[in-house]
């Protein structure tokens, strides 16, 4: 019997990944490379008003355009009763072009469709708009005030959109009024976008049997199917969505877009399929994350220890109600704001707003709203420490939940898989070398300088999800996957996520070889194409490996234990006497009389006895329940006095993401996560003016970290497997953003502190942090 | 439209088309050519997913140049790496280090660090940084593509002695 | 972004006469800095095409102007909404007419902007002093225009 192969590369290996040929040679298949015969080009006509009436649209200089084909406008979607879709979570509408008016910049307000990229643009220029300026609402305290309704399409005539609490209200009240000390703080988590460096964009078709053939960046494309069929009334059967390899996601590429609608539009009315490419700046301005206005109270004895939590929260959501967020709660999983502490008590409130601004609010690498959570409970942690003259890291010691509380039931109705928080501190404190640094500290605090140490020990959730939790217009957040494993041992494997580059043409064949004693390397992983992968909701929320990990290691278990008949079949031995040990089936009590699953995978076509030919199995897994990454990043930043410069002298992650399919690729998203949430502490926000104009629309405005600012990043973790999980993995994509905005904001903060200064939103900017100095010292001479 | 005749070599071939003088090089190599490994990322030269080398060894953006302004010069493109399927060891480091993983900015990257190497064969980690501070990545924060320029440099550095001896 | 400009301009001429010239829409478009062409749709509303150059925004921009004259000859409102390549400018001016008693009238005029659009965000950086020299430019010409007739 020859030895398996898989100690070389499975489970827990840095395997190099098995995507990387085709991009490292430039033949990798993004959306923009493919091109269709007769393809028309569609440009979209976007609003320079926030806010007006649409008074007329005139397309005839446009339609004079050599090249010209078609120009659409609402007036022609709502004819074919296409003009406004559903929201992702299905509670509101949301227009396809604007109809009647707009209601945020860059709205898209006509579809220009030609046979050339150049002349669709040309054509876009010219249409000309009658707009009618109507006041502009440019935030969610103006909105509050029903001055001007924003949306009266709506029942309801009020900005006001949903109010959402958890917790118990009295009594965190009555525990915050017999706290010794209850400290306040106002955070503003901003608006800020994913940013993914290949902008959406897609390709639909009618072929000859009048099937939609519709290729498009999507990180979910059975939900794009099932919503297509839901909005456009085409038979699931006759829809075929093809999602290629995608540039980059992060939650960007979730939900379905206006220009998907109207290209799709085109290609039925035009009988030619229809191209469009988003533009950076259409990118930019069509969706967002994040936009929330935390009020955090914490109470506290006065020996440190936490009484009770309460948030209420503010939520700028834009022109629609079009979060992506999948949960049957509207603010997603912010309930994960208690954290890693163990509150006694706590209650969230939030109230959400409809403003003249971008609708969207995708989960931006976060499982809807953990960051902003996250980020409020862990920068609130640190001014708690400084109002009680505490070490931070003493203070949240002393309020951890303990490794011996898990499952561990949260104030806000979650519960906690598993953790060890104590434990993934003190590596961290131990590596990054905690005590030195405050030495280190103190000596440059009495000579002026401004060092600060910043700590975050997040917990989050991820892993959408448990149907008693999620769902997409009804359908569960279960996830399918299919193995089908040929004649030589070689296999194919399918799933309903959508690698964005995660590296799931390698993660997902070291989960399957694993389970069954097979090379990875021999394993082809498909996904993204609806007529082929079993059905799954998609990649985002870090729920890849929590759902499609977990129903592939199990639909291998499956194969497993059909292959164990064939090997008793083939062994001549009783199904019962054989045990599956060090990758092969072995005759119990008889070493050496054993079989490998290539052996069985041979005989299940050639020698299958009584057995059902063939081995394959299809899977849907519901997960009983999220799982809980946690872990401790520590930050280390100077600021220059006169300048106000930031630099991040050193950056530690210890991630505890439970078992670790390939350190390399966790490494690596690490990395990724890390510089994301680099770039929303310091650099990027979606601003608005008081006119409404939107002022991030390209990379000059809206910045994405070069490689001379990022900071070398330092990691390590530790593992915690969550006891639910078939191979007992958590998640870590999302970690990294959604734990080190806190750290860096909170580095900061620590370095200015001997200033008095308390806290500064995000972005923290050279000229924020300058003139927080300014007005700090202004205020000590004063 | 006026439609102009414009011939590029594109790596050592000589492509020949009519467009129209606003074509900019990128649509001409991805289009003219055929070659579709260099990206279009941000229509504002910020985020160099364009990068192609000018006449060996100088990196443009080909979002932000017209085809007309190459007219009669050579462009390298990622796809003339790898003659014959053996990986560049610029190519071969970024897939040992993990340099990609969405795979989008890595022709740029690829293209910039070849002109980075050649013109600096043994840069410093910071010289690396700087180099490649035109081309964004989403994606890996830079960590491992730095570590991937310094696996080429140290290989490409041994390999030329190697041939000299030859 | 929201721009504001005020000044004064003293022209050569009697009150009656810069009200006649402020009130003839072709006269008063003619003063537009690099006006391409005018069209005339009745005595108090007009389009105009101008050349535009704000950084990265360059073109045409159209127009549409109305002239609300205030009753008894004192002051003329005018707003002014238009634009191109996806910005939007939105204008009130207004000028107080002075008789200064010599044969000679003071203009005093302000105006408000409103830019939207790329040519608020990517040319927002040299807006407000391009903005500047169309306004002033447009109130001194109509003294230059005057002064020459």
């Amino acid at each position: 019997m020859t030895a398996p192969t898989t100690e070389k590369f499975a489970m827990g290996k840095s395997m190099k990944r098995k995507e990387d040929p085709r991009f490292l040679q430039g033949k990798g298949n993004y959306i923009d490379d493919i091109n269709l015969k007769g393809q028309l080009y569609m440009a979209l006509v976007h609003s320079p008003y926030p806010h007006a009436n649409i008074k007329g649209i005139d397309s005839s200089a446009a339609m004079k355009v050599e090249g010209a084909v078609a120009c659409v406008t609402s007036k022609e979607l709502n004819a074919y009763n296409v003009g406004w879709l559903p929201t992702f979570h299905g509670l509101d509408k949301q227009m396809v072009l604007a109809d009647g008016k707009v209601l945020y910049q860059y709205q898209e307000v006509a579809a220009c469709y030609a046979e050339t990229r150049e002349a669709a643009y040309d054509m876009a220029e010219l249409v000309e708009v009658d707009y009618e300026p109507l006041e502009v609402v440019n935030n969610p305290f103006k909105a509050m005030k029903d001055d001007v309704i924003l949306r009266p399409d709506r029942e309801n005539k009020t900005n006001h959109i949903y109010n959402w609490n958890v917790g118990d209200s009295s009594a965190t009240d009555a525990a915050l009024a017999a706290s010794d000390h209850v400290v306040k703080q106002h955070v503003v988590f901003p608006r800020c976008h994913a940013a993914p460096l290949e902008p959406c964009g897609c390709i639909a078709e009618f072929d000859t049997m009048g099937r939609l053939q519709f290729y498009v960046t999507s990180q979910a494309p059975h939900v794009y199917r099932t919503a297509l069929f839901l909005v456009l009334g085409i038979p699931e059967d006759k829809i075929h969505v093809i999602s290629p390899d995608l540039g980059g996601g992060f939650g960007n590429k979730v939900p379905v877009y206006p220009g998907y609608v109207c290209a799709i539009a085109g290609a039925l009315v035009l009988k030619r399929p229809v191209k469009w490419i988003e533009t950076r700046t259409e990118n930019l301005t069509s969706s967002f994350a994040r936009d929330y206005h935390m009020d955090i109270e914490i109470g506290a004895s006065n020996d440190g220890k936490l009484t009770a939590l309460k948030v209420n929260t503010v939520a700028d959501h834009g022109a629609f109600d079009a979060a992506a967020d999948p949960s049957k709660y509207p603010a997603g999983m912010f309930g994960i704001v208690s954290g890693s502490y163990d509150f006694p008590v706590a209650y969230a409130n939030l109230d959400a707003y409809f403003t003249n601004k971008q609708p969207g609010g995708v989960a931006y690498r976060c499982s809807f709203r953990v960051t902003e959570a996250s980020y409020l409970i862990e920068r609130a942690m640190d001014i708690v420490a400084d109002e009680l003259k505490m070490d931070p890291t003493e203070l949240r010691r002393k309020n951890f939940i303990r490794k011996d509380q898990f499952p561990y039931k949260s104030p806000l109705n979650f519960t906690y898989d598993s953790g060890d928080y104590e434990h993934t501190m003190d590596v961290a404190l131990e590596r990054i070398g905690y005590k030195q640094l405050l030495k280190e500290q103190a000596e440059k605090r009495a000579k002026g300088e401004l060092m600060g140490i910043g700590i975050s020990t997040f917990t989050e959730v991820t892993g959408a999800g448990p149907s008693k939790h999620f769902d997409i217009l009804g359908i569960k957040m279960f996830d399918g996957a299919e193995i089908r494993i040929h004649p030589s041992g070689a296999g194919i494997i399918r799933t309903g996520s959508k690698s964005q580059g995660q590296g799931h043409e390698t993660t997902w064949a070291q989960i399957v070889a694993e389970e069954l004693g097979l090379d990875p390397q021999n394993f082809l992983v498909e996904e993204g194409d609806t007529d082929t992968a079993p059905y799954g909701l998609g990649t985002y929320a870090s729920r890849s490996t929590p759902v499609a990990g977990g129903a592939l290691a199990l639909a291998a278990r499956k194969i497993r234990e059909k292959a164990r008949k064939i090997a008793a079949h083939v062994l001549e031995v009783d199904e019962r006497d054989l045990e599956w040990k060090d990758y092969k089936f072995e005759v119990m009590g008889a070493p050496g009389k054993s079989i490998t699953m290539k052996e069985i995978a041979f005989a299940a076509y050639t020698n299958p006895g009584d057995n059902e030919p063939g081995l394959e199995a299809t899977l849907y897994y519901d997960p009983p329940n999220m799982v809980f990454p946690h872990g401790t990043y520590v930050a280390v930043v100077d600021v220059d006095r006169e300048t106000g410069e930031t630099k991040v002298r050193r950056f530690l992650a210890i991630d505890d993401a439970g078992t670790i399919i390939n350190p390399m690729i966790v490494e690596g998203q690490v990395h990724g996560g890390l510089t994301e949430g680099f770039a929303i502490a310091f650099m990027q926000e979606i601003a608005y003016d008081e006119a409404g104009n939107n002022l991030a629309t390209n990379f000059t405005d809206y910045l994405v970290p070069t490689s001379l600012e990022s900071p070398s990043w330092e990691t390590g973790h530790t593992v915690t497997p969550s006891p639910h999980h078939p191979i007992g993995a958590k998640s870590v994509g999302e970690s990294p953003n959604v734990g080190s905005p806190a750290a860096f904001v909170n580095a900061v903060i620590d370095a200015l502190s001997p200033l008095g200064v308390r806290h500064i939103d995000m972005p923290l900017t050279r000229e924020k942090v300058w003139a927080a100095i300014r007005a700090a010292e202004g205020q000590a001479a004063d | 439209m006026n439609e102009i005749p414009v011939s590029i070599k594109i790596n050592g071939k000589q492509v020949t088309a009519s467009v129209e003088s606003r074509t900019l090089l990128v649509h001409f190599i991805r289009e003219q050519a055929e070659l579709t490994g260099t990206h279009v990322g941000c229509d504002s030269s910020s985020c160099g997913v364009c990068t192609v080398l000018l006449d060996g060894d100088k990196p443009v953006k080909s979002c932000t140049m017209f085809a007309v302004m190459a007219h009669g010069h050579e462009i390298t493109t990622v796809e003339s790496l790898a003659p014959g399927g053996v990986l560049h060891p610029l190519q071969q480091a970024f897939w040992d280090q993990h340099g990609l993983q969405c795979g989008y900015c890595t022709p740029g990257m690829l293209m910039t660090s070849v002109a980075l190497l050649k013109h600096n064969p043994n840069p410093t980690e910071h010289e690396i940084r700087e180099g490649l501070s035109g081309n964004l990545c989403r994606c890996t924060g830079y960590n491992n593509i730095v570590k991937s320029i310094q696996q080429a440099a140290g290989v490409m550095s041994q390999a030329i002695p190697a041939a000299a001896d030859d | 972004m929201k721009l504001e400009y005020n000044g004064e301009e003293q022209v050569p001429l009697a009150k009656a006469a810069v009200w006649d010239f402020i009130n003839d829409p072709q006269k008063v478009a003619s003063c537009l800095p690099d006006v391409q062409e005018v069209i005339v749709h009745d005595p108090k509303n007009f389009d105009a095409i101008v050349s535009v150059g704000l950084g990265l925004v360059r073109g045409k921009f159209k127009f549409k102007i109305t002239l609300e004259p205030e009753e008894g000859g004192n002051r003329m409102n005018v707003k002014i909404s238009g634009g191109g390549f996806g910005s939007a400018v939105d204008l009130l001016a207004g000028a107080d007419l002075k008789d200064n008693g010599d044969s000679t009238t003071t203009l005093d005029w302000s105006g408000a902007a409103t830019m939207r659009g790329p040519i608020a965000t990517v040319g927002g950086r040299v807006l407000d002093a391009q903005a500047q020299k169309l306004i002033s430019g447009t109130f001194a010409n109509v003294k230059t225009r005057m002064a020459g007739n």
